[in-house]
């Protein structure tokens, strides 16, 4: 009864904030309520008030505008991030699995080398050479994120390959991609929405601490990491610039966990009665 | 046993050659150069070309990568571009800083989390369970640079209680020592506890769903026994496996910490290593951070039958 | 071990501890990054000469406004065709080791400067590649020295006090052990170099021996009064943590404050706030081959889009003053003729992109957030020039990567700043030149390049001050760069230290200063 409750309450809770998230992530453009790149020197460092809800920032601009927009750039990132990871990971994975042999080998050793090779650099290496854009750090943070997936992905497809159906379908003489699209590949799929909904959440923080460390996306464009990032100075006289945007990331992990645990007890069959 | 301990550590070589080689490459690929940012403004031709022949940056990369590989294989990782010291030193002391805070950290986390993660799994949706679960996962979503600066300004600006910059190491003065690394420890331990509980309620309420509990309980075996001496050993296996990967993953991410806190550790030398494309020490933090994480990651197997009788290393 | 116990347990209890041991005799100040070496001029960047300059001296050194006096020499004489310097040294003079300084450890010095196995940063311009070549440095007696050059210049001295070159110090032979390789700085200074902790600090200490001129607090040179132990500069990279440090007592000195924490730091009272303008020059550089911005009246139109008093007031809120010369502020070449500039006027600007036939093709101005001036310049600049109708955009780069640009000239608009140059012919000198060989140089014109040899040279200050002004009437016409304004150094002191004052080299000095 209450771990039901509590299935329900996760679930509502989190499906709420992810939800407003994205609302707010692709309508922002919309209804902000200044423009959130529009420089007033004039009002530089306001505290909140009727007219700036959440202040103003160093230069003057609508710290609410600009949490808006920054949901869709995070949000934007993030769910890229994790879609190119998922692509990647899930072809690398399925191969190495089904194929096995030296390729197997080769890519796990390369899995692995890429496992233990930090984001850092892969994203400023990676960044230097696309140009300083939201694509550079995508593409760096999904090669990053990649190789957990490809493990994930190779040890579902190793352990289901052996199975009766697989075989079944393969003697009847379905070739070996449609085995692998119509039979191998959905046992995958729970472990991977579990996976993806963490890395989800993996990916708004480490944008955000790249930004943080001058890696990530590049200001003027809002992103919540950056906005932290420029908040810092401020600290002590502004709190509100890095309490806002810190709690975003805080609200946006805490709807993930919560949704990312509601997916994994109704997707995860180990976990199920849990 | 030895076998299988040689057999890891000969797999550990192709992993660090494709690290240095990925290093090297990307390396190479970003824009920007040392003898520039050295020099910056006041550049000329002359001086530039003179820094880059100095620094043997004037010779064809292949050959630069070669002379390097031939140099780490011999045990010898060059010397900083920026200051001219020999990168392993250098590596070894910052990575002292580094270790000291990580794996206390990780130690207080586990001795946290472990046992609320258990209380939680034993209680399963009771009050108490919803309380931790909820707290782990309220310190699981809070950015660990922003909890940083949150404490640093609380306890070191506005009490005044803690220093707010500087390290000092423990073979000086191990009671200023543990004033400086306090707050890096207290902030990534708050971080870890998330992970590290969740980690611990899953594996226990699976252990605690096998036949051999229900059993003991069945039996009349008082409850605490049941905990301490079946539920736990179990459980904690493959907590210490996230353990593990915890400990690998800070080492190599803990660079943020390391900024908020000013602590010359393993993470503030590389990344200030990539900004000033100091080669030398940005191409050793990584070859050694990646090492240090199949050891690591080794030593948490080799420990693995310690904690779970059921499984042999091999 | 028990001790550790007992101060985790005070810890632990949350009690009271007090932060760092307060040494009255120890003046803390912070330094971004560790210093790159002890080797004057060898391997350095602005934090190396910042902590060597208390230790290095040379024969010559800068005064408070940027001009060159004596400061190891008592006297300098030229000779009337401008080839042979002649150096008194000031009697007395010891090193930090106790020995006598003399001319044998000055043609000493020079003679390994000059080695290029040395790698002195400066030894292209003495060695015959830059400035001009050093023939001879003879030493006629124990107190007389002789530097004879192959072309005149009029930067001879100018050049040997650049902080950058270690301002050419003095050093003693011991400096070097027997095999040539360096040990460690034994000088002249006010303060010798104490203990080095790699990335954590550098400590100077009170040279007890050193003999100061008389005289108030002068540039390099005079009123060099150690009045504190011992000087620890702590490396701190972080600004937020270096604030934090001041507020909390663990940093005596902070050096390079932000300018948006001055209001707040003087409303608490017991932090003092000392402004000193440098010579340091932040601009935004417009690339005269781009397609849109080789057409003069185009970057005319963005000199009078950006109104640059409004920008200096918001970035440096009032510290600093708009300069349009190159010339910085406290020099004392900037005369009025450099206070003439192209007058905000966006109508006009307007008017100037529609005759150039601009169609709003995108500009795009290169900025970094190393240096936040430079990102502040950049995007209040994008939305003047916005305001007039052209399609500006930002592209911020990490520093290197922008660096890189610059060298190669890779870019159409860069918010930049230059490091101080010393005399206005260097500064001048820092951004004109040919393009095909040179791309780094911002303005390419033959004419003005005439005229800047001849200040190179020209000895006669009258003459050289009428080459600036008639220089800065060539630059406002074509426009390269639009000078924006110079630096202002902003240091912080806590409430235990008194005295401490900023000036033009943007370098701090912790002589005179003293400790409560």
């Amino acid at each position: 009864m209450r771990r039901r409750f509590r299935l329900r309450a996760n679930a509502l809770i989190g499906g709420t904030l992810i939800g407003v998230l994205a609302l707010v992530g692709v309508t922002a453009s919309l209804w902000t309520p200044f423009d959130p790149l529009r420089i007033n020197l004039r009002a530089r460092l306001r505290p909140p008030s009727d007219l700036y809800w959440l202040g103003t920032d160093e230069f003057g601009r609508d710290v609410v505008s600009r949490l808006m927009a920054g949901a869709g750039t995070s949000a934007l990132v993030a769910l890229l991030t994790v879609m190119s990871a998922v692509v990647l990971g899930v072809f690398i994975g399925v191969v190495a699995g089904f194929v096995r042999g030296w390729l197997d080998r080769a890519l796990m050793a390369v899995n692995d080398t890429l496992l233990a090779f930090p984001g850092i650099l892969l994203a400023l290496g990676l960044m230097a050479v696309m140009g300083p854009n939201k694509w550079g750090i995508i593409l760096a943070l999904g090669l990053a994120y990649a190789p957990s997936v490809v493990r994930v992905v190779r040890a579902t497809v190793l352990s289901v390959r052996e199975r009766e159906y697989i075989e079944a379908s393969r003697v009847i003489g379905n070739s070996e991609i449609y085995t692998m699209m119509r039979h191998v590949l959905p046992n995958c799929t729970a472990p991977i929405v579990v996976l993806a909904t963490s890395m989800f959440g993996w990916v708004v923080l480490a944008e955000s601490a790249l930004s943080f460390l001058g890696l990530g996306v590049p200001p003027p464009a809002p992103t919540w990491g950056n906005m932290l990032a420029a908040a810092r100075p401020y600290l002590d006289q502004a709190p509100w610039l890095s309490i806002a945007p810190g709690l975003c990331i805080a609200l946006t992990m805490l709807g993930i966990n919560l949704l990312g645990d509601a997916l994994r007890d109704r997707l995860d069959p180990r976990m199920a009665a849990a | 046993m030895l076998r299988y301990i040689i057999r890891r550590l000969l797999m550990t070589v192709p992993t660090a050659l494709l690290v240095a080689i990925a290093v090297f490459v990307l390396l190479r690929l970003v824009p920007g150069d040392p003898a520039q940012l050295m020099l910056g403004d006041t550049a000329t031709e002359e001086t530039l070309a003179e820094l880059r022949r100095q620094l043997g940056l004037d010779q064809p990369i292949p050959l630069q990568f070669l002379y390097w590989l031939g140099n780490v294989l011999r045990g010898d990782l060059g010397r900083s571009i920026t200051n001219d010291l020999p990168v392993l030193p250098l590596i070894v002391d910052r990575f002292r800083v580094s270790a000291t805070i990580v794996v206390a950290a990780v130690v207080l986390a586990s001795i946290i989390a472990v046992p609320a993660g258990m209380l939680a799994a034993w209680r399963q949706n009771s009050p108490g369970d919803l309380v931790i679960v909820a707290g782990a996962t309220l310190m699981l979503s809070i950015p660990s640079f922003w909890l940083g600066l949150l404490m640093l300004l609380l306890f070191g600006v506005k009490l005044g209680w803690l220093p707010v910059v500087g390290y000092v190491s423990f073979a000086e003065d191990p009671g200023r020592a543990l004033a400086y690394i306090v707050l890096p420890i207290a902030t990534l331990t708050l971080i870890e506890i998330g992970v590290v509980t969740r980690m611990a309620r899953a594996a226990t309420i699976e252990v605690l769903r096998l036949e051999y509990i229900t059993h003991a309980r069945a039996k009349g075996v008082p409850e605490g026994r049941v905990l301490w001496r079946h539920a736990l050993p179990n459980a904690f296996a493959p907590t210490w496996t996230v353990i593990g990967l915890i400990l690998g993953n800070l080492l190599g991410g803990i660079a943020v910490v390391e900024t908020v806190f000013t602590l010359p550790g393993l993470g503030r030398l590389l990344v200030d290593g990539i900004f000033a494309r100091d080669y030398p020490v940005v191409q050793g933090c990584l070859l050694f951070t990646a090492i240090m994480y199949v050891l690591v990651n080794l030593l948490v197997d080799l420990l693995y039958p310690v904690f779970d009788p059921r499984v042999t290393a091999e | 071990m028990r001790r550790a116990a007992l101060a985790s347990l005070a810890l632990l209890l949350g009690a009271a501890m007090p932060a760092v041991a307060q040494s009255p005799a120890t003046l803390r100040a912070a330094i971004n990054a560790d210093i790159r070496t002890n080797d004057p001029g060898v391997n350095r960047d602005g934090n190396t000469d910042a902590v060597m300059m208390h230790v290095l001296e040379g024969l010559v050194g800068l005064t408070e406004d940027g001009d060159v006096g004596p400061l190891l020499a008592e006297r300098v004489a030229v000779s009337e065709d401008g080839r042979s310097y002649t150096f008194t040294l000031r009697e007395g003079i010891r090193f930090h080791n106790g020995a006598e300084l003399t001319s044998a450890d000055v043609a000493w010095t020079w003679r390994r400067f000059l080695d290029p196995a040395t790698k002195w940063r400066c030894q292209s311009e003495f060695g015959g590649k830059g400035l001009t070549r050093i023939e001879a440095v003879e030493t006629p007696d124990p107190r007389t020295v002789v530097f004879r050059i192959e072309k005149p210049t009029a930067l001879f001295l100018s050049v040997m006090a650049r902080p950058d070159c270690g301002g050419s110090g003095i050093l003693h032979r011991d400096s070097v052990g027997p095999d040539g390789k360096w040990k460690g700085p034994i000088a002249t200074g006010p303060f010798r170099f104490g203990e080095w902790k790699r990335g954590e600090f550098v400590e100077l200490e009170r040279f007890a021996g050193y003999r100061p001129l008389p005289g108030a607090r002068d540039g390099y040179i005079g009123g060099k009064r150690a009045e504190v132990e011992r000087v620890r500069f702590v490396v701190v990279p972080d600004p937020s943590a270096m604030k934090a440090a001041l507020l909390s007592g663990s940093l005596d000195v902070v050096t390079d404050v932000a300018v948006d924490d001055i209001a707040e730091l003087k409303r608490r009272g017991d932090i003092a706030i000392d402004l000193a303008p440098t010579m340091g020059v932040n601009a935004i550089l417009m690339q005269t081959r781009d397609p849109v911005l080789q057409d003069v009246r185009v970057r005319r139109a963005v000199a009078h889009a950006i109104d640059a008093a409004e920008l200096t007031t918001a970035i440096t809120q009032g510290t600093a003053r708009p300069n349009p010369s190159i010339v910085p502020v406290p020099s004392s070449y900037h005369g009025a003729a450099h206070d003439r500039r192209i007058a905000a006027d966006p109508a006009l600007a307007r008017k100037l992109l529609a005759e150039a036939g601009y169609r709003g093709q995108p500009v795009k101005i290169l900025a970094n957030k190393r240096y936040g001036s430079m990102y502040d310049a950049a995007v209040l600049a994008q939305a003047m020039l916005q305001q007039v109708g052209m399609a500006a955009e930002i592209e911020v780069l990490e520093w290197a990567t922008q660096l890189d640009r610059y060298l190669k000239g890779d870019y159409q608009m860069m918010s930049f700043s230059y490091s101080a140059r010393l005399d206005p012919a260097l500064n001048y000198e820092m951004m004109s030149g040919p393009k095909a060989t040179q791309p780094r140089k911002i303005w390419d014109n033959p004419d003005a390049l005439k005229l800047l040899d001849e200040a190179m040279v020209v000895a006669d200050r009258k003459r050289r001050g009428a080459i600036f002004d008639r220089l800065h009437e060539m630059f406002l016409a074509d426009v390269p760069m639009l000078v924006l304004y110079n630096g202002v150094d902003i240091a912080a002191s806590g409430k235990r230290v008194k005295g401490y004052k900023g000036w033009a080299a943007g370098q701090p000095r912790f002589w005179g200063v003293t400790l409560q």
